[in-house]
């Protein structure tokens, strides 16, 4: 190469890294405002205003009191989180159950799965229950590593996925330590239900699949229809603390569900709800700490 | 330059076709044929059916097709990488514009082969622009999309900058696709190497090895392509030909490329002992994943493809003296390189970090055992013919090329 191509070469190439470097650091400097956020996020529920405030009253309806007077605030003012006591959970599965039911989750697709463990030797064992929901971490890997921007930490702590936008590259599944994160592969339950069945009136099902597998789910306060390949079909997909039962003042509905109270949910930014004085009262751990993800689901043990 | 357009344009010609029906371009076409007619088999399951007849679930979310994706990519880089350090170093060979534009059309129809396989793969496919459109660079997949991209245009420029040697910009856009070519295969490494929840991906060591697996594998797909390719150089009055069927028989051509296939492999393994055997004198994170490639139910991938196939047998290959054994080497590390790959990426997503997750919901989906289903090697085939396909263009789209120029000049 002779000077003056030399020179071309070096500013070629300068230019090329100069711009990855540009578009690298701009990417993690700006952190794009995707939700709304300040008074019109504010929401006046009237969820159990009828209903006397009781000492005794069961914890469920302490925590919908306590996430009425959180939606009350600016959304960047509330910070959801979780606790599970361990002791309490008998590992029944309602609330995975109850979640799949609640977003109509497809085959292969789970929010909420509950990790058994058996401990001890023979006879000596003891079952240890483990329910996992998303942890919607503080310093979420999935976010990071999605390459459109369809995943991203709300001002309330909730790790949300933009389904229209997710191009289903299944990155954000291989980042999640938890394994939280699950591909709706497009399965239904009653695929082949009706194989070698009889067309006409007879015939059990009209298209390949139950029509009822087609009803739209609510995440994220939109309706989701998986007719005809629809989004979430061939999406990534995760449990986002049934946000869209926030919004109208229910609990999420693995708590809801869960038959020995073990589910505990609330506004960790009020002193005064149930989640902070556990957290604060009892020994907590989070899963997998040193993946330094900062999780937002705690584990009373 | 009238008189090279001329030698290059007739040697073009010779090189996209062989001889009209010699057996060895009917078994070409054969076996390009087969490929397209089984792929086009798979492509009709995985339109028709989507991703149901696939292997991978969510907790081995990527599988053959990735893998096939980052062998065409790194094959691509690590093709164009050789191709212009040998231009600019004026190494033997390599300043023949026939020898340049054989490269691009090959680093071309890898990437092509590479970026269909990863379509492929995609959830939703029809939004695949989206990662041009809206990208985020915090990820290091939208990155490499836009690296490959530009790695594109560069490879565009420098096609159209060959049919004029003597353009003071030809130098200086080679170097430029060098230094993405560089780029582009170790990012691939790095997409794995940030992703802190798979310890066995969580190495620095993983960029580097992965350029080097590109360079090599690079390399060797050149060189089969080379002992692939039958010049018409016994051509009754074809002198010209001949003369540029010298340049791409040459043995300093072939020997260079022979000697680093063979650097890369005793490279790629000197990395591979120091990652692996690291892990098993000290266990750590990642030792599950180790296990399983050397002693798992992936044993003989391990075993057999990567280290018998794509490593012993090459380097005895390629150590003879006798230049039809160099083809087979390097047409044996160009295929079983594809097992470096799903090496990384099988057992490093085979490995949960919490335990008895797949145990806790049962599905197909949620398994941490993934093994390639027909659909998907159906649809590896069609990205193989493909990538034939489009390098026998590529020579094609050359040899017209020369021509116009040839008739403008």
């Amino acid at each position: 190469m002779n000077r003056r191509e030399l020179i071309r070469a070096g500013a070629l190439v300068g230019a090329g890294a100069a711009a990855a470097v540009t578009a690298v650091t701009a990417s993690r400097l700006s952190g794009p405002p995707k939700d709304p956020s300040g008074p019109e996020t504010v929401r006046k529920l009237s969820v159990l205003t009828q209903v006397k405030e009781d000492v005794d009253e069961d914890v469920l309806l302490r925590m919908q009191r306590e996430l009425v007077t959180a939606m009350a605030k600016p959304v960047e003012q509330r910070r959801w989180i979780m606790v599970i006591d361990t002791r309490k959970c008998v590992g029944c599965h309602a609330c995975t159950i109850a979640c799949v039911a609640e977003n109509k989750l497809p085959p292969g697709v789970v929010y909420r799965p509950v990790v058994t463990e058996e401990r001890g030797e023979f006879p000596n064992v003891q079952l240890h229950f483990t329910p996992r929901p998303c942890m919607q971490c503080d310093s979420p890997p999935c976010v990071s590593v999605c390459p459109v921007e369809a995943t991203w930490k709300r001002p309330d702590g909730i790790v949300a996925v933009d389904y229209d936008q997710c191009i289903g590259c299944r990155y954000c599944l291989t980042a999640c330590p938890y394994g939280a994160r699950t591909s709706d592969f497009g399965e239904h339950y009653t695929d082949a239900a009706a194989q070698g069945a009889p067309e006409g009136q007879d015939r059990p099902m009209a298209g390949p699949h139950a029509p009822w597998e087609d009803a739209p789910n609510f995440e994220y306060g939109k309706q989701w229809s998986r007719q005809d390949h629809g989004s979430p079909t061939g999406n990534a997909r995760k449990c986002h603390f049934c946000l869209h039962r926030l919004e109208v003042g229910q609990l999420p509905m693995c708590s809801t569900t869960c038959i020995g109270r073990a589910t505990y949910f609330g506004d960790a930014n009020d002193p005064n709800s149930l989640v902070t004085e556990l957290v604060t009262k009892h020994h907590v751990q989070t899963l997998l700490p040193h993946k330094g993800t900062s999780p937002r689901v705690y584990y009373v043990v | 330059m009238v008189d090279t357009s001329t030698h290059e344009s007739q040697s073009q010609a010779g090189l996209a076709g062989q001889p009209e029906g010699s057996s060895w371009s009917r078994l070409l076409w054969g076996a390009w044929f087969v490929l397209l007619v089984l792929g086009l088999f798979g492509v009709w399951l995985r339109m028709s059916q989507g991703h149901l007849p696939a292997g991978y679930g969510s907790y081995v979310p990527w599988g053959l097709w990735i893998a096939l994706y980052f062998h065409g990519v790194g094959i691509s880089g690590g093709v164009f990488l050789i191709g212009a350090l040998g231009y600019l170093l004026n190494l033997p060979g390599f300043r023949h514009g026939t020898v340049l534009r054989l490269i691009l059309s090959l680093s071309v129809a890898a990437m092509v082969t590479g970026l269909l396989s990863v379509w492929f793969d995609l959830g939703r496919m029809d939004r695949a622009h989206h990662i041009l459109v809206s990208p985020s660079f915090t990820s290091m997949m939208a990155f490499n999309a836009w690296m490959y991209n530009a790695f594109l245009g560069v490879v565009g420029v420098s096609w159209y900058l060959s049919y004029r040697p003597a353009s003071s910009w030809l130098k200086p856009v080679l170097a430029l696709g060098a230094f993405f070519a560089l780029l582009f295969p170790g990012q691939s490494g790095a997409l794995f190497g940030v992703v802190d929840a798979k310890p066995y991906w969580n190495s620095a060591i993983m960029p580097i090895m992965f350029l080097t697996s590109a360079i090599t594998a690079g390399a060797a797909t050149l060189l089969c392509v080379l002992a692939l390719l039958r010049p018409r150089s016994s051509t009754p009055g074809s002198a010209d030909e001949g003369r540029e069927a010298d340049v791409l028989r040459s043995a300093e051509l072939q020997g260079l490329l022979r000697r680093v296939i063979m650097a890369g492999l005793c490279v790629y393994f000197v990395l591979e002992f120091a990652e692996l055997s690291i892990s098993l004198w000290s266990p750590g994170g990642h030792a599950p994943a180790v296990e399983l490639v050397l002693f798992g139910v992936y044993w003989w991938v391990f075993w057999i493809i990567h280290l018998l196939l794509g490593g012993l047998l090459p380097l005895g290959l390629l150590a003879s003296s006798r230049r039809s054994a160099w083809g087979v080497a390097a047409f044996l590390v160009a295929v079983t390189f594809l097992s470096t790959r799903l090496n990384v990426l099988v057992p490093g997503q085979a490995v949960g970090e919490l335990k008895g997750l797949q145990e806790a919901f049962s599905h197909p989906r949620l398994s941490y055992v993934y093994h390639a289903t027909g659909m998907e090697y159906l649809v590896a085939c069609f990205l193989v013919a493909v990538g034939m396909a489009v390098f026998f263009l590529g020579r094609r789209i050359s040899a017209v090329a020369i021509s116009r120029f040839e008739s403008r000049v």
